[in-house]
């Protein structure tokens, strides 16, 4: 498997103008991709109802769904599109991925509106943090368009427009 | 064979289950067992020994335990003898002889202002000629002291770090029950005033009958939901409803509501979101359209059973409401309620419900199908049967005054016997957490209980009541309706139930009960009103938020608020109408 791009995200309506972005990236490049979908069940941390259901696996299910979803959209526009679903922390899982499949370009979308858990904000610090130990490029998108670049040569955040981070 | 031998032949888990069987049966036996239980309380007087005898209840007529009793000398400079009030308040002195002069009788608490009577040897020519003096009742008043105050606030604190997420449901509630021991133990050292409650009477405020059927309840719903049926009945939902989304959401929601009446409703809500989630964007749908309904129809559905809901498990225990009744009493308002929810829901999504949904892909459809397979028909089977003859055991087991508990634990272990799953993983299945917080929650709410703060709150209701029991009602359901839209409906049901049970004994007609059904409409309606009213909403959200679909605050206020008014409008005028 030589897959150069991946793909996180958690599927539904929110995600498809980012996920076609991506598949058109893949498809300008000429590479496989991968989407990527991590569950995390610490949303039931706060909770005192007895939990007996195998909650973990049932995400397991609805991210390997929406993958499929995100398959058929990629296979749409004529690019091959692998899935993998992971449990665990956003960051280190992403990082284990990245490193287990050789990524070259890793893409990730920001909630649009705002109202979604992930945000500009919060991948701006995470991906800071992977791009200082993977020698990978970022894409981080919003409602399909590229809102700022990490790229290896530089090795510095770059806004859509050109604007280096200060 | 000697006992260690016996032992070794059952794996830890089995003599864990063993040894729960035992526990539950102990502490429910003595009710089924007529008489006045297994041993009597208090020795029985001597030959020749003068008794005096009493009563002690607070102002709301609660007996009060623990108070020391002391006969003293009209100079009380002598005692005589001492006693300490039993749990029903009662207590008998011992006197060797009958007092030359008057007698005194000082009763002390540190809850209550010390009360203090004198008898006048013509008062006690019975204990003269019988060797028998009878007091009566006497009514000892509340000293609001320190330990009102420390309790209140740390009921309060508990309410506050649960609402706002700050720490864990259990470790907030465990935090409570430690600060009660503090304020009790360390704070009692440089003022009595802040003696709240010894450790035995802490505990005594636990209903073991709610933590073995929760965890009975437990180990039968994770056999049940291992089997797929409430996934599998999800996608049968959406082949018999062929693309009408309006007809998909209504039976939906027949389903959630039923599976919440049976299993409990946060649980029904873990499995019906993910599938429901997959069905509504896989047909194009707003998946909330689809999601948001199926959480209020969950909350409103399981009030109909004594299972359905931890917070009927709590009434049903403290109020001995049994399966029966809740179904018999709470159906038909929980069923118009449902029809009402539905007709605002189809009201408020009309635009949404009437799109055409898209044209899912034979990829897609055959995820879908096998997403929601029945795991193993076989264990549903041997499952379904145990489960039913669990809800003969609850009806059966209320002519003789058997806790539901009984069953439940029963049915749970001939489950490990009959399907013989992984009964490790059947013990990480029972969650212990859950268990802690009910334990815990239950001390907190006694502390508040024991200095008087639900008294002072049942006095204040009683007075705004009256002997108007419609009012009482309406007070109940749209009062903890409305409390339930933000406080958590467990801790604040617990704190209820000893205001409601002194409202029904106040108030003429409430002998049936009614008020405590109030407060089972009241506590699971109100859950609907926002996103933070209930679990099973906060889980929700916390799945679909894992597909980039979030529910958010305002968006589930605008559909749950309407509902609930409408719901507890209807939970009040079926009320009304049917007692």
């Amino acid at each position: 498997m030589d897959i150069k791009i991946l793909c996180l995200t958690r599927g539904g309506e929110g995600s498809y103008p980012n996920q076609d972005r991506a598949i058109a990236i893949a498809r300008e490049r000429g590479q496989d991709m991968m989407f990527l979908y991590i569950s995390n069940i610490k949303f039931l941390d706060h909770t005192a109802a007895p939990k007996v259901i195998d909650i973990e696996a049932e995400l397991d299910e609805l991210g390997e769904f929406m993958l499929l979803m995100a398959q058929e959209r990629a296979c749409n526009e004529g690019v091959t599109a692998h899935i993998l679903v992971r449990r665990g922390f956003f960051q280190k899982v992403l990082s284990e991925v990245i490193e287990g499949f050789n990524i070259e370009t890793v893409i990730l979308g920001s909630s649009s509106g705002g109202t979604g858990i992930i945000t500009e904000e919060f991948l701006h610090d995470i991906t800071c943090e992977l791009h200082r130990k993977h020698d990978v490029e970022f894409i981080i998108l919003q409602e399909g368009k590229i809102i700022k670049t990490y790229r290896v040569e530089t090795g510095d955040g770059e806004y859509a427009d050109g604007q280096p981070e200060h | 064979m000697n006992f260690l031998m016996i032992i070794k032949r059952f794996s830890p888990a089995q003599i864990v289950f063993g040894a729960a069987i035992a526990a539950v049966l102990l502490f429910t036996l003595p009710d089924v067992i007529p008489g006045e239980g297994l041993a009597s309380d208090q020795p029985p007087p001597n030959e020749g020994d003068f008794v005096v005898i009493g009563q002690v209840k607070d102002e709301q007529g609660i007996p009060v335990a623990g108070a020391v009793v002391t006969a003293l000398t009209l100079d009380g400079e002598h005692i005589l003898a001492e006693t300490e009030c039993q749990e029903d308040g009662t207590w008998r002195i011992f006197l060797v002889e009958v007092p030359q002069e008057e007698l005194q009788i000082s009763i002390q608490h540190p809850r209550f202002i010390p009360m203090s009577l004198t008898f006048r040897l013509q008062e006690l020519e019975d204990l003269d000629d019988l060797g028998l003096f009878q007091v009566g009742e006497l009514t000892l008043n509340r000293d609001f002291n320190a330990g009102f105050y420390a309790a209140t606030l740390i009921f309060i604190g508990v309410l506050l770090l649960i609402a706002l997420e700050i720490l864990h449901s259990t470790t907030a509630a465990l935090a409570g029950m430690s600060a009660v021991f503090i304020v009790s133990y360390v704070g009692g050292l440089f003022d009595p005033g802040f003696f709240i409650f010894t450790f035995e009477r802490g505990l005594s405020y636990i209903n073991w009958e709610v933590i073995f059927l929760v965890m009975g309840m437990m180990i039968i719903v994770a056999i049940i939901e291992a089997t797929g049926i409430f996934q599998w009945m999800a996608f049968q939902a959406y082949r018999l409803s062929r693309g009408r989304t309006w007809l998909l959401v209504l039976i939906l929601i027949v389903i959630t509501a039923v599976a919440s009446a049976l299993l409990d409703n946060f649980t029904t809500m873990l499995l019906m979101t993910p599938i429901s989630l997959q069905i509504g964007l896989a047909l194009g749908i707003h998946p909330i359209s689809l999601i948001i309904p199926l959480i209020l129809a969950s909350n409103i559905g399981g009030i109909s059973t004594l299972v359905g809901t931890p917070t009927n498990i709590l009434i049903g225990a403290y109020a001995n409401i049994s399966f029966t009744d809740f179904l018999v009493n709470q159906t038909i308002g929980v069923i118009l309620a449902l029809i009402a929810m539905s007709a605002y829901i189809l009201f408020h999504y009309r635009k949404e419900f009437l799109k055409k949904s898209a044209e899912i892909s034979p990829a897609l459809y055959q995820r879908l199908e096998q997403n929601a397979r029945m795991e193993d028909p076989q264990n549903l089977w041997k499952a379904g049967t145990v489960f039913i003859l669990v809800i003969i055991g609850f009806i059966l087991g209320e002519q003789v005054h058997l806790s539901p508990a009984v069953p439940a634990m029963i049915g749970a272990t001939a489950l490990l016997i009959w399907l013989n799953p992984d009964v490790h993983q059947m013990i990480i299945a029972v969650d212990w957490t859950t268990l802690v917080f009910f334990m815990a929650l239950f001390v907190v709410v006694g502390s508040i209980q024991e200095v008087g703060l639900l008294g002072l709150a049942a006095s204040g209701m009683a007075e705004l009541i009256g002997d108007n029991l419609p009012l009482g009602i309406f007070m109940i359901v749209f009062g903890v309706g409305t409390l339930s839209t933000v406080i958590a409906n467990i801790p604040l049901a617990a704190a209820m139930l000893p205001i409601v049970q002194y409202l029904t004994l106040l108030i003429p007609g409430a002998e049936s009960k009614v008020l405590f059904y109030a407060l089972s409409m009241g506590a699971a309606m109100g859950g609907n009103g926002t996103l933070i009213g209930g679990e099973a909403n906060l889980v929700t959200a916390g799945i679909t938020n894992q597909t980039n679909t979030p529910i958010t605050f305002k968006e589930f206020l605008k559909v749950g608020l309407p509902v609930t008014y409408i719901t507890l409008a209807i939970g009040f005028l079926w009320l009304l109408y049917h007692f």
